[in-house]
């Protein structure tokens, strides 16, 4: 009789969303955890500025000028190194890109009207699609600044006219016609600045000369050659691959609370009375309640797993998280029976299984990743379901779990489940004979 | 017809229900009356299923109670508000309904008759919280009849009730036995007992001290009436099998008469006389 098992399911939902404080500690405390704790261990990244890795192999003072305007510069957050570290960070995840500055860099990025762009080289993970399109704006944004200064300063610009007649005349590689023509022109340009230098009072360094602003220039502020970077997949990705599993927990944790409590007060209302007393068998009252917790379950990890995805950029294997959300779900199904069946009041049901919970929530990697836990408390994690539950969460997002690997979290979870749902309804049935 | 035959029920070292047995003809009201603690609720519970007895049988018309079939005639009305007060009284019904596979005309059908037959056709879609102590229990009632069982078990149905609500029960009872169910009553309170069963059992420790109606209770445990009469004589008083014509008979004797009192044995003399207590104690 599935439609008694589905009536049982819908009221305890409905019973569920009436009770606000139970929606807030089952659905939204669990996003707010996973939100300020992922946005905490996210410090350097989003918005606080991409993180990359800057060699400077021109070490000259116009490329040293350009690392220090990317270190002045709110889109980046810089660590200068040599090259081969650069792009080992960028390699293992550490760092979102690498920039390279090879040798030359400052003698382009002087020369305003001769020779090339300035050339930088650019590592980046192909994936991070966004980050790359982002790192080229911001650096393109930055190499526009060498033409401000070059034309904003007219001593900078009779400087470069100088170095640029130089340049044109020693130069062997320059067709005749060009030579001519701006042999002929740079020096009537540096004569025209120079006169316009003179009628400033006192000399001031800004002309207010400008040279196609709008972008007619054809010049290009640099040159960017990037170079794609696999990077190795043994790392989150993001803070929130980590705390989207604590909030799963804590909502998981909060429905199991809730529904061992619900079982509890059918029993000291009476309401299991009038079920018992229905022509449906205990076994389908029990599994009435089972899977409305478990539909509760389904419905907040769904929700927090959407959110994860699109809003926090969490991504996942998503038959491996089917399977995960299965196996917690069927764990802690079992762990609420056992508990409603153990206890006689709301209180001390409510209690007992925050209690446990708690306990297993902190041994388990809940508050505390597993990761960074001491050698000592990982072991000790093991007795916690909660522990195989963020480990089978965890190896569908970023431990990049095999099935084969994915099974002991799994069968770890079912076993545990299977117990206790077993122990607890033949001890509620037991009871209500 | 519902069979009680040798029902036991212990809870550890207590005895709960001691080789209880009763017969209970279709269409009547019985009652099941004692102090709390007496063994109702678990005698109750034992002939509507709810509870295995450790002895004896239960049958409703030869079937067991835990039948499936069975279970469709049976109605209980818990001692307590068995209720989602966070859910209306449409929700509340809605369910219960549901557990009994009722299709969707019967369903808003039986929950329409049931919110009308207690009064409460104007709150359906209130929450059961928002509810007086008298409408819940009227819903508790409401939430039983949905299915339309034979059976009808009523544990201490009015505990806490307002007087107006506890009449406006009495009056339902009465209706349903008009409908040919058979009712199951328990009570503490006598006046209940006396004024809406046809038959009594009284009960004490989880044993059947007595059964038979009202009247046959009172007959063959009630004692004596007891008569006062003050007159010109003085007062005097005397115990009576037949105060009636006893009391005649002493009137005649008497030319003036101040005060006449006559009191008149009830169930809880009766129960008084069996057990030594009162039935409140």
């Amino acid at each position: 009789m599935m439609k008694a098992v589905i009536a049982l399911m819908k009221k305890d939902l409905k019973l569920l969303f009436k009770d606000k404080m139970a929606v807030f500690f089952t659905f939204v405390f669990p996003l707010l955890f996973a939100f300020f704790f992922g946005s905490i261990f996210s410090s350097g990244g989003g918005s606080q500025g991409l993180k990359i890795a800057v060699a400077d192999l021109d070490n000259t003072e116009k490329s040293q000028a350009f690392v220090k305007q990317l270190n002045e510069a709110n889109e980046f957050v810089v660590t200068e190194t040599d090259e081969a570290n650069a792009k080992e960070l960028v390699r293992t995840g550490k760092r979102v890109a690498f920039i390279i500055l090879p040798e030359g860099f400052g003698e382009n990025y002087g020369g305003i009207f001769s020779g090339e762009a300035p050339e930088i080289l650019v590592g980046i993970d192909p994936a991070r699609k966004a980050e790359a399109g982002y790192l080229e704006g911001s650096l393109m944004k930055l190499g526009i600044k060498r033409f401000e200064l070059a034309f904003s300063d007219a001593n900078e610009m009779i400087k470069q006219l100088d170095f640029s007649i130089d340049d044109i005349q020693q130069s062997d590689e320059m067709p005749a016609e060009w030579k001519s023509l701006l042999g002929d022109y740079l020096p009537k340009f540096k004569e025209l600045t120079e006169l316009e230098l003179a009628k400033q009072p006192g000399g001031a360094s800004s002309t207010g000369l400008s040279f196609g602003a709008d972008g007619d220039n054809p010049m290009m502020p640099l040159k960017i050659t990037k170079e794609e970077v696999m990077v190795q997949k043994t790392g989150p990705r993001n803070a929130f691959s980590i705390t989207i599993p604590q909030g799963v927990i804590w909502a998981i944790m909060g429905c199991v609370i809730g529904f061992a409590i619900s079982l509890v007060r059918e029993k000291t209302l009476g309401t299991l009375d009038r079920l018992a007393i229905a022509p449906i068998s205990r076994t389908q009252i029990l599994a009435g309640k089972a899977l409305g917790c478990f539909a509760a379950q389904a419905m907040v990890v769904t929700l927090l797993f959407t959110i994860a995805y699109f809003v926090l950029d969490v991504r996942f294997d998503f038959i491996k998280l089917l399977l995960a959300v299965l196996a917690a779900g069927i764990c802690f199904v079992g762990i609420m029976m056992f508990f409603a069946s153990i206890t006689k009041t709301e209180q001390s049901v409510a209690g007992m299984t925050n209690a446990f919970l708690i306990l297993m929530g902190m041994i388990g990697g809940a508050m505390i990743p597993l990761f960074a836990m001491p050698g000592w408390m990982q072991s000790i994690s093991h007795i916690s379901p909660v522990k195989w539950a963020i480990l089978a969460f965890e190896g569908a997002i970023w431990r990049d779990f095999s099935y084969i690997e994915m099974m002991t979290p799994l069968a770890i979870l079912t076993a545990i489940g299977v117990v206790t749902f077993f122990i607890g309804t033949r001890m509620l049935k037991l009871k209500q004979a | 017809m519902i069979e009680v035959r040798g029902i036991s029920k212990h809870y550890g070292d207590l005895k709960a229900v001691d080789n209880l047995s009763i017969t209970i003809e279709k269409g009547h009201i019985f009652g099941l009356l004692g102090p709390n603690g007496a063994g109702k609720s678990t005698t109750i519970s034992m002939m509507c299923g709810l509870i295995s007895p450790d002895q004896g049988a239960v049958q409703l018309n030869g079937e067991q109670p835990t039948d499936k079939a069975t279970k469709h005639k049976i109605g209980l009305i818990p001692q307590s508000i068995a209720l989602y007060e966070e859910l209306t009284a449409l929700d509340n019904l809605s369910f219960f309904a549901d557990l009994y596979g009722l299709s969707s005309s019967l369903k808003a059908e039986r929950m329409e008759w049931s919110l009308k037959f207690v009064g409460l056709q104007d709150r359906a879609k209130d929450t059961v919280s928002e509810y007086s102590g008298g409408m819940k229990r009227r819903l508790n009632l409401a939430a039983s009849l949905l299915h339309d069982p034979e059976y009808i078990f009523m544990d201490e149905p009015t505990a806490g009730v307002d007087p107006q609500s506890r009449n406006k029960l009495f009056e339902s009872v009465f209706e349903l036995k008009d409908l040919g169910k058979t009712i199951i009553y328990t009570t503490h309170y006598m006046e209940e007992a006396e004024k809406l069963c046809d038959r009594v059992g009284i009960v004490d420790n989880g044993r059947l001290l007595a059964l038979g109606t009202v009247d046959e209770l009172i007959e063959q445990h009630g004692g004596h009436s007891s008569v006062n009469i003050s007159s010109e004589q003085g007062e005097e008083s005397f115990m009576t099998a037949n105060p009636v014509n006893d009391l005649m008979a002493r009137l005649r004797d008497l030319n003036t008469v101040e005060n006449l009192s006559l009191q008149r044995p009830n169930l809880e003399t009766v129960f008084l006389n069996l057990t030594g207590k009162q039935l409140r104690d």
